[in-house]
């Protein structure tokens, strides 16, 4: 982790190296609420639609994605709240002007989301389970 | 790319050490800077005011016109109540009554609520950012000028009895099948100002990630930044769906392409999809800039720093993301399956949690802080009553057996016009009396403000909590009148008499904004105690923006840094001085804001209004089927642009200018190229936008053929295959001749460089050719089949003459001095563009080639 | 008055009207009431909840209170609470779909949406010939009926409060929505999406019967028209037949065989004129036959205005005798 420092070249391409990790935290919970609702969508469409496979599979298979999809975010939720590292530091708000309080602002970004997108998922596979067929 | 140009390295010390900014500035060089720096922004005087671009001025024109088309909008409201205060009413006709709904609902999302964002955000988030200006203050006057010509355009339309009539929504096959030219002039004159829109959303964001203040990290932003980030990626993502809509409506009225025509294959479904990925997340759009504005005052109420940061910028960016998963819930009624219709309805509730966090971080700070109530803090208390009445009645309607019952019916405008009133008209009132003394350097009265706001908050209830009722006794939306004995009469002529009373409370508020202000007294510099950069503002005004650009640690500075204002004042923080006369703003890094760059920033000039005059040429003259003005009102436009961007972008600086003094003992670069650079994300945002309209287009495609038993339709002739491979490989060829033109002139290989421009130019060209002939088999009018592959194909074709234009830029610029080997910012912004043209070219060759053939054999 | 009466008491169910959610007088209706009485009821203690909290820390008791149960209220209220509550919320919902949407278990209809009118066709149990009944909707109390919608030129939607939930018509497409009516009565329906000029006037009697009486009326309907029995109403015919009515419209057992209008075989008996515009007095037909262009915008059938006044009464004396 760098702290403070000169102005360098290339400055965006050395900070974007530096927190692709976390970016891609912050991005990939909601990312994978939004695949997981658009393969429901686009999946059950195609099987009451337009016929290509039954829709009792269908259901079982999304089912299992849901699950591996709420696997997903629980572990980007548990890196997230690695990183933003409250434990050891204390510090809930991270309002600093330091490269770590940036740090552990987007562990804590990405954690929040985590939990948002894993009601988000969870909500959205309510009607898998609840509701049959192509009525 | 390790390479690093040293001599063109930022040098110096940062951040700051306390000791340099402790050090005072000698008056008199101080005095010298003052006065260079307020002639380089000095605003034009007399009629030449009006080429002013500053987002001072711009903003103001932009915010008055926006409220101007609102309180119109309005006026058709009252007109609307009127007529429906008592039964069987003959005030206006049926036809009449249609032109005011769409337009009242038209004007208030397209010229009222969505510019209102982008003019208030031009207007006050330089200022939150300590900028001295927007990253493209012309880009910002030709959105405004064009959002002008479109907007008196369509709403004028009503004055010649000409307006569409077929609701905001302009459901085909109701709409495509309209006479007149009503319906064409909400399409291309809306599409013209959805694309000033993206516009000004592409400037938001671009100035949010790279004009912040030295310092400003990401944790630090100003909360109402980080609403503008994701509401302009809103923006980016929701409006191209809904553009791409409007090409495919308007091919059908102008050229009977059978889109949305169920007698030839086509199906009216397809337009609501794309109409309501748009229209779903358009609700958000509106509401989080609001919220944004309640995120800056309640802190400064509560007289503490936000309680939950963090937790608002994740409801931020989830609400953006999840708000793109409720579409259907306008369409729970149209007969998709059970178990579709409940993963919206999922959705929709789902998006409450974040909507909450929301709600609960701003209670949540009231708590923890000592409350000092205003009249802003008043209208965001209204907004809170009326907003959460909207919510849970969102609720309701989110479950989709409940809106079976209710949906088109004044339940749901009673619902809607909760959710807006609360959700953004408070919310905006409230930014009004709140930062109403940055913008015009005077307080609005109190006592009129409170007048306005109990007459509105009253009115507004009085209007529409009965129309609850009203829709639940079983009254449909959009009737022009209705028959009496049903129990309707009472409620809805309570509605229209109080509808009224909110006119009355915005004459006030209007008349408090626009009354003479010339006797009363300045109003304070931080008339609020607020502790973000905005109210570091002059007073006087000065249309400097700031008079130095402070170097930020926290995010509340002016409440963190008793120094802060001290040190702005007396130029000791970044670019103190305008030594060349020019105007300037600083680039930093996306996440850390580090200095990188002194750019340069356009002054005032009439090249926006020439290109918006054109432009909104190319876009109205088809309403009236003159496509010949049209089309040389397009190559003008087109014409004028380039001319724009030559002469004042990327422009390489001289030698001796290429660094440059910023203040503090740092040395800058004045030129950038690549990510480094403003434009190459202003293209990089913009690209998104364009990919996601061809995404929608090649989404229809396969919807057809999802929900068409016999697409592509037995014995239908094909797209040319060896066409669209001659256009697959001429377009492949054309992106690695301009891949090869950047390497080569990057290693100071001009020449070669040069000759690849060209051929590229050509290479394109000839996959224009390979599409054209690949389509020629086909009679687009004959079926939606053909249509499609046919509308896929001017997409990519208008694209590439937009690369070969592009292509030939670069050559002209390399051949002129303008792009060098070094300078060469407008090849890598092009390049950009023919990543994005040349994966659309190759996706939209595989849809025409060979997605017929697999479907054809796949489908049972 | 009685009209402000009933913003007082909405639910009082005398007050509530023939078109109202409120008063449901089917099964479908009747659960939607429920939900939605419960959910009113949720959140009328939700707004309190939420804007009480307000006022009192900002008014009432405006002071610093400590930052830890200001991070509780926010962590709780904005999304334990609400995750909860609206998650008990969408499975209640999602449970009640498919009870809304149920096959039919009796009577089959299919009814096309014109502008502005309703093409309905009773398919009879025992597959015989479609009953082509226009501009009503009979349903038998206590089955489930299915009705199959579409329309020929643009989209409507099929709406019955007081009996359940809307369904769109599309052209081109049918969709499908089921009713079981519990209470014999007669009930409003209306267009519910923007159709045109002419919307506001897109409405219909339904009519719910004891099961008997619904077939004894359905048998009726399938019988052909009754010649006219009055002088005047023969007078009315050789009218009708004379201005080339029939182009448009259907009588069954007469040469007039158009199908762009309604069928008028038995528009005698029908509760209403014009898709729920008029009523079905004498004075009425004449008014419809003379000013069918004021009474409903754009509509496609021309004014008669050419016709004298006896000729109107005649006109009108033929079709009030079609019963």
């Amino acid at each position: 982790m760098s702290e403070e420092h000169a102005p360098r070249p290339e400055e965006d391409r050395r900070e974007f190296a530096e927190e692709t990790e976390s970016l891609w935290r912050v991005t990939f919970a909601p990312a994978l609420w939004a695949l997981h609702f658009l393969a429901c969508y686009g999946l059950v469409s195609l099987a009451c639609a337009r016929g290509l496979f039954p829709i009792g599979a269908t259901r079982a298979g999304l089912v299992g994605l849901t699950l591996l999809v709420l696997a997903g975010i629980a572990w980007l939720g548990w890196r997230g709240f690695r990183q933003w590292d409250v434990h050891s530091t204390g510090r809930r708000a991270n309002p600093g002007g330091h490269a770590e309080d940036r740090h552990q602002f987007l562990g804590h970004a990405a954690f929040l989301l985590a939990i948002i997108s894993f009601i988000g998922v969870i909500f959205v596979s309510l009607p898998l389970i609840m509701l049959e067929g192509c009525r | 790319m390790t390479k690093e140009p040293s001599d063109t390295a930022p040098r110096g010390p940062f951040p700051p050490e306390e000791a340099m900014l402790a050090e005072p500035v000698p008056p008199e060089l101080d005095a010298a800077r003052t006065a260079r720096l307020r002639a380089a922004w000095k605003a034009p005087t007399g009629w030449r005011y009006w080429s002013a671009v500053n987002n001072t001025e711009v903003g103001k024109w932009y915010s008055l016109t926006a409220l101007f088309f609102m309180l119109c909008a309005g006026v058709m409201a009252l007109i609307i109540r009127l007529q429906l205060a008592v039964p069987e009413n003959e005030l206006v006709s049926s036809d009449r009554f249609s032109q005011l709904f769409t337009l009242h609902g038209s004007a208030m999302m397209f010229l009222f609520a969505v510019p209102m964002f982008e003019a208030i955000s031009i207007l006050i988030l330089p200022g939150m950012l300590g900028a001295r200006d927007m990253p493209f203050p012309r880009l910002s006057a030709f959105g405004y000028w064009c959002f002008l010509i479109g907007g008196v355009f369509v709403i004028g339309s009503i004055l010649f009895d000409a307006a569409p009539t077929s609701g905001w929504f302009m459901y085909p096959p109701l709409a495509t099948q309209a006479e007149g030219p009503g319906s064409d002039i909400w399409l291309l004159g809306l599409s013209f100002i959805e694309v000033a829109s993206i516009a000004a959303a592409v400037e938001l964001i671009v100035g949010t990630l790279k004009c912040r203040p030295p310092g400003m990290r990401v944790n630090l932003m100003p909360l109402y930044a980080w609403y503008v980030m994701v509401v302009g990626g809103m923006i980016l993502f929701a409006f191209p769906p809904l553009i791409a809509g409007d090409f495919l409506f308007e091919l059908e009225r102008s050229f009977d392409w059978p889109f949305f025509d169920p007698t030839r294959g086509g199906d009216p479904m397809l337009w609501q999809h794309l109409f309501w990925i748009f229209g779903h997340p358009e609700v958000y759009i509106i509401f989080l800039p609001s919220i944004a504005i309640a995120a800056m005052i309640i802190p400064t109420a509560a007289r503490r720093p936000i309680v939950g940061y963090s937790w608002i910028v994740l409801s931020a960016v989830g609400t953006g993301f999840l708000s793109f998963g409720l579409w259907v819930h306008h369409m729970f009624t149209t007969g998709l399956p059970n178990i579709s219709l409940g993963f919206f309805s999922a959705a929709s509730e789902a998006v409450v949690i974040p909507t909450g966090v929301q709600l609960f971080a701003f209670l949540a700070t009231l708590m923890a802080g000592r409350v000092k109530m205003s009249l802003p803090m008043l209208w965001i208390a209204g907004a809170l009553a009326i907003f959460t009445t909207g919510g849970l009645t969102g609720l309701m309607l989110a479950i989709a057996p409940f809106d079976f019952q209710v949906h088109d019916t004044y339940f749901v405008v009673a619902h809607l016009h909760y959710t807006l009133f609360g959700g953004m008209i408070f919310p905006v009132m409230a930014g009004v009396y709140y930062f109403y003394p940055f913008i015009a350097k005077k307080l609005l009265s109190e006592r009129l403000g409170r007048w306005a706001f109990w007459l509105i908050f009253t009115g507004f209830n009085v209007t529409f909590l009965p129309m609850h009722l009203t829709g639940l006794l079983g009254m449909p939306r959009r009737v022009y009148t209705y028959p009496t004995g049903l129990g309707w009469d009472g409620l809805n002529l309570v509605s229209s008499l109080a509808a009224f009373v909110i006119a009355a409370g915005f004459a006030v508020f209007v008349w408090d904004l626009v009354r003479p202000k010339g006797g009363q007294p300045l109003a304070p510099r931080n008339p609020w105690d607020a502790g973000t950069l905005e109210w570091t503002h002059d007073v006087p005004e000065e249309t400097w923006g700031v008079r130095s650009i402070p170097h930020v640690t926290s995010r509340y500075p002016l409440w963190d840094d008793p120094a802060l204002l001290a040190r702005i004042d007396a130029g000791r923080y970044y670019l103190p001085d305008a030594e060349t006369g020019r105007r300037e703003t600083l680039i930093t890094s996306v996440i850390d804001a580090e200095p990188m760059q002194i750019q340069r920033v356009t002054g005032p000039s009439w090249i926006p209004h020439v290109a918006a005059g054109f432009t909104g040429g190319a876009f109205i003259f088809p309403t009236f089927h003159l496509y010949w003005p049209a089309i040389l009102c397009g190559i003008c436009a087109v014409s004028a642009i380039l001319w724009w961007l030559w002469r004042d972008t990327a422009r390489p600086p001289a030698p001796e200018d290429e660094m440059r003094d910023a203040g503090l003992g740092l040395r800058l670069p004045t030129y950038a190229a690549g990510p480094s650079s403003a434009g190459w994300w202003a293209m990089w945002i913009t690209m998104f936008g364009d990919a996601t309209a061809f995404s929608s287009v090649i989404f229809g495609f396969f919807f057809y053929w999802t929900a068409q038993p016999d697409f592509p339709p037995p014995g239908a002739a094909h797209a040319d295959g060896t066409g669209t491979a001659l256009a697959a490989l001429a377009f492949a060829a054309a992106w690695g001749l301009a891949r090869a033109a950047q390497r080569l002139n990057r290693g100071g290989r001009r020449e070669p460089a040069r000759l690849a421009l060209g051929a590229g130019a050509v290479a394109a060209a000839a996959g224009i050719g390979g599409l054209l002939l690949a389509v020629a088999p086909l009679s687009p009018s004959s079926h939606v089949y053909p249509a499609i592959l046919c509308a896929i194909a001017v997409w990519i074709i208008a694209h590439a003459g937009l690369g070969i234009v592009m292509l030939l830029y670069c050559l002209a610029g390399s051949l002129a001095g303008k792009l060098t080997p070094r300078h060469d910012a407008d090849l890598q912004n092009v390049m950009l563009f023919w990543h994005f043209l040349a994966a659309s070219a190759l996706v939209a060759c595989a849809v025409l080639g060979l997605a017929p053939g697999l479907m054809t054999g796949g489908a049972p | 008055m009685t009209a402000l009466a009933c913003a007082a008491l909405p639910w009082l169910a005398g007050c509530a009207g023939r078109q109202s959610a409120l008063a449901p007088a089917g099964e479908d209706a009747a659960a939607l009431h429920t939900l939605f009485i419960v959910m009113l009821a949720g959140a009328v203690v939700l707004f309190v909840l939420m804007n009480g909290l307000f006022f009192y820390l900002t008014r009432i008791n405006p002071v610093a209170l400590p930052l830890r149960h200001a991070r509780l209220l926010m962590a709780v209220g904005g999304i334990l609470f609400p995750t909860i509550v609206v998650g008990t919320l969408l499975v209640w919902g999602l449970s009640l779909l498919p009870d809304q949407r149920r096959p039919g278990d009796g009577l089959r209809l299919h009814v096309t949406g014109e502008q502005w009118w309703w093409r309905v066709e009773y398919q009879p149990a025992d597959g015989g010939p479609p009953v082509v009944s226009p501009n009503e909707i009979r349903l038998p109390a206590g089955q489930r009926a299915e009705l199959a919608l579409t329309s020929s030129h643009v989209i409507h939607s099929l709406w019955i409060p007081a009996l359940g939930g809307k369904m769109d018509m599309f052209p081109g497409r049918e969709t499908v929505m089921s009713l079981r009516p519990t209470e014999p009565g007669s009930y409003r329906g209306q267009c519910a999406e923007f159709c045109g000029a002419s919307h506001a006037w897109m409405a219909f009697e339904a009519v719910v019967m004891e099961p008997a009486a619904f077939e004894a009326w359905l048998a009726a309907e399938a019988r052909d028209a009754r010649a006219p029995a009055t002088p005047e109403a023969r007078r009315g015919a050789d009218i009708f037949a004379r201005e080339g009515c029939g182009a448009c419209h259907a009588v069954r057992g007469t040469d007039a065989q158009g199908s762009l209008g309604p069928d008028l075989t038995h528009v005698g008996s029908r509760q209403s004129l014009g898709a729920g515009r008029l009523g079905t007095g004498l004075e009425d037909f004449a008014t419809w036959i003379a000013h069918v262009d004021a009474l409903k915008p754009e509509v496609e059938m021309p004014a008669y205005d050419h016709l004298s006044e006896p000729e109107r009464r005649a006109l009108a004396a033929y079709l009030k005798g079609l019963e």
